[in-house]
């Protein structure tokens, strides 16, 4: 189903504060990665590009890469926020037994690859299936979220090459550019240089959006899917957003009484 | 297969997977800036659209590959065996977990690629392949079983790894069988008093050996173990039991290799005496695989006076 931008603002903050209520049930789960990839997927489930019941009789569907796998807990709690989810379910996650993992992995429902909790190794699959897609003459495309920190991954770059050398047309890009890795700011971890600059140089068509404002990434991604050639949305996003002790910051974990109580406090 | 057996194991590679490519349209393959050296241009040339040159990128090779799978292709990846275990975690994590049916396809495997030296010449990823779980494990012998297990691995659900030469083999297959089983030994020689086991291109130096070995009043059993994972347990039970004594015999380092995974086997069930003969060292640059046969003691000689001494330890 088709929504408006500002129908979609309020399944994000709900899915916000079920982000956070997982956080208070399990701390294994990378939070501020979750946090800042939001709007990234919510305006690929919120538009009916990707479906949360993807593979339910469809020819010609669409596929969705989580390449930053450990950010998998945001697609959870928006399936939550969309129906799709019980909040029972979700305070399982991590848990022996329960579907939902803190990487996806092959029982991992909603998503269509499975590896990507080695980082880089989600941009190689999804750049594959975009292949498969188009020497058979399908439709459907690959819609591929990376982090900005997968990008260190020499992997990432093989990959990226070869989707520009085949002109897949088919493959949609969008980086979580959230500026913060495992031990801290990109930028002193490993200098990313000239992002856009390093994608268009290898023929890519570059939209830069605030990765926050969903209306940015959905109209960013029409464009993105008429560019003509393969295209990259690279979208500004704060790690942990939506949690100010947590912003901007590599925190990932929180106390189970600050999860509960940050997660009141949204919506 | 008299055809076959003319080819090295190179071109019968590329040309079983030209032929692969006729009887299957799912059939897709990969190749790392190695299309001539593999030659997979054998069937880059037969069917160009479902062929893929990744440039110098083992890791996106295979990650490619998988991709391929998971849009319901067959992908042949085909690169050095040596740079194949540079993708090995791509191997495990989106190869193997998944259980995708990608062959990987390493060539110029052992001691193939004399002239490149060590860096070139892969003694490890019998090893490497054997330890994931999901993984079949193939290391033909001569151009003849080349053409015959890539064929037949088209079949297999998994993931599969096949390990080929480069130009030298001494054929010693084609005759041997029609029908490549997968996991399956072939007996190319009986013999009472000693088992030599091998895998991939020594076979035709233990024939050798177990000739040399009649001429010394010992009994020889010469059994190949194209396969190497899974492992022909039956096979190797029963002339564990007959001789009571096994060599075994590959282009590959001694530790967790075909050897490694004989006797993991016997010694859980029928603990017997055991010499396992390879590598225990990286190789050398030399003019021919031959010289480094020599060099590193893998000679029908060595393999007859091993499993002398075997017999008289017994």
């Amino acid at each position: 189903m088709e929504r408006r931008a500002s129908e979609l603002e309020p399944l994000i903050c709900k899915a916000r504060k079920y982000v956070v209520l997982m956080a208070g049930y399990d701390p294994g789960i990378h939070l501020g990665s979750s946090l800042s990839v939001m709007e990234i997927v919510a305006a690929l489930y919120g538009t009916g590009r990707v479906k949360f019941n993807m593979a339910n009789g469809v020819h010609n569907r669409n596929y969705f890469v989580l390449s930053k796998g450990h950010a998998i807990h945001a697609v959870y709690a928006l399936a939550a926020a969309m129906g799709y989810l019980t909040l029972d379910e979700l305070r399982e996650t991590g848990s022996l037994g329960s579907r939902l993992q803190n990487h996806p992995e092959v029982d991992t429902p909603f998503v269509d690859v499975a590896n990507s909790g080695s980082l880089g190794q989600g941009i190689s699959l999804a750049v594959g299936l975009a292949l498969g897609l188009k020497i058979r003459g399908e439709k459907g495309r690959v819609y591929l979220v990376v982090g900005d920190g997968e990008l260190d991954e020499g992997q990432s770059w093989e990959s990226f090459a070869v989707a520009a050398h085949y002109g897949l047309t088919n493959l949609i890009t969008i980086v979580d550019f959230n500026g913060v890795q495992l031990d801290g700011h990109s930028e002193e971890v490993l200098r990313k240089g000239d992002l856009a600059g390093r994608f268009k140089s290898l023929g890519y068509e570059v939209f830069e959006v605030d990765g926050h404002d969903v209306g940015q990434i959905i109209s960013a991604l029409e464009k993105a899917e008429n560019a003509g050639r393969p295209a990259v949305i690279i979208a500004k996003t704060v790690r942990g957003r939506g949690v100010a002790e947590i912003e901007d910051t590599a925190k990932q974990r929180l106390s189970r009484d600050d999860a509960l109580r940050y997660a009141g406090n949204i919506c | 297969m008299l055809d076959i057996e003319s080819l090295t194991p190179r071109e019968a590679l590329g040309r079983a997977l030209a032929d692969l490519g006729d009887l299957r349209q799912d059939v897709v393959v990969l190749v790392a800036d190695t299309g001539e050296t593999t030659r997979a241009k054998f069937f880059a040339e037969r069917h160009p659209e479902r062929f893929f040159n990744v440039g110098i990128a083992e890791q996106a090779l295979v990650g490619i590959a998988a991709g391929l799978a998971i849009a319901g292709f067959m992908p042949y990846a085909l690169t050095f065996a040596a740079f194949m275990t540079r993708a090995w975690e791509q191997a495990r994590n989106s190869v193997d977990r998944l259980a995708l049916p990608v062959r990987l396809v390493g060539t110029h495997a052992g001691f193939a690629d004399a002239y490149d030296g060590p860096s070139h010449q892969a003694l490890e990823d019998i090893a490497l392949f054997r330890v994931l779980p999901n993984f079949t494990v193939i290391a033909p012998a001569d151009s003849c079983e080349v053409y015959k297990a890539v064929t037949a691995s088209a079949a297999l659900k998994g993931p599969v790894y096949i390990r080929v030469g480069r130009d030298f083999h001494i054929p010693t297959t084609c005759g041997l069988y029609d029908r490549f089983e997968v996991g399956r030994a072939y007996t190319v020689a009986d013999g009472g008093d000693v088992a030599i086991f091998t895998t991939g291109a020594v076979l035709p130096f233990a024939v050798e050996a177990a000739q040399l070995l009649r001429d010394r009043g010992v009994s020889a059993a010469v059994v190949h173990f194209p396969t190497v994972k899974p492992l022909d347990y039956s096979a190797v039970e029963k002339y564990a039991a007959s001789t009571g004594a096994v060599l075994t015999v590959e282009e590959h380092m001694v530790y967790g290799g075909f050897g490694s995974a004989v006797a993991e086997y016997l010694s859980q069930t029928r603990p017997t005496k055991m010499a396992i003969m390879g590598l225990k060292s990286y190789g050398r640059t030399a003019k021919s695989p031959q010289e480094l046969y020599q060099y590193f003691g893998l000679t029908p000689e060595n393999i007859a006076a091993r499993a002398e001494e075997l017999v008289k330890l017994r």
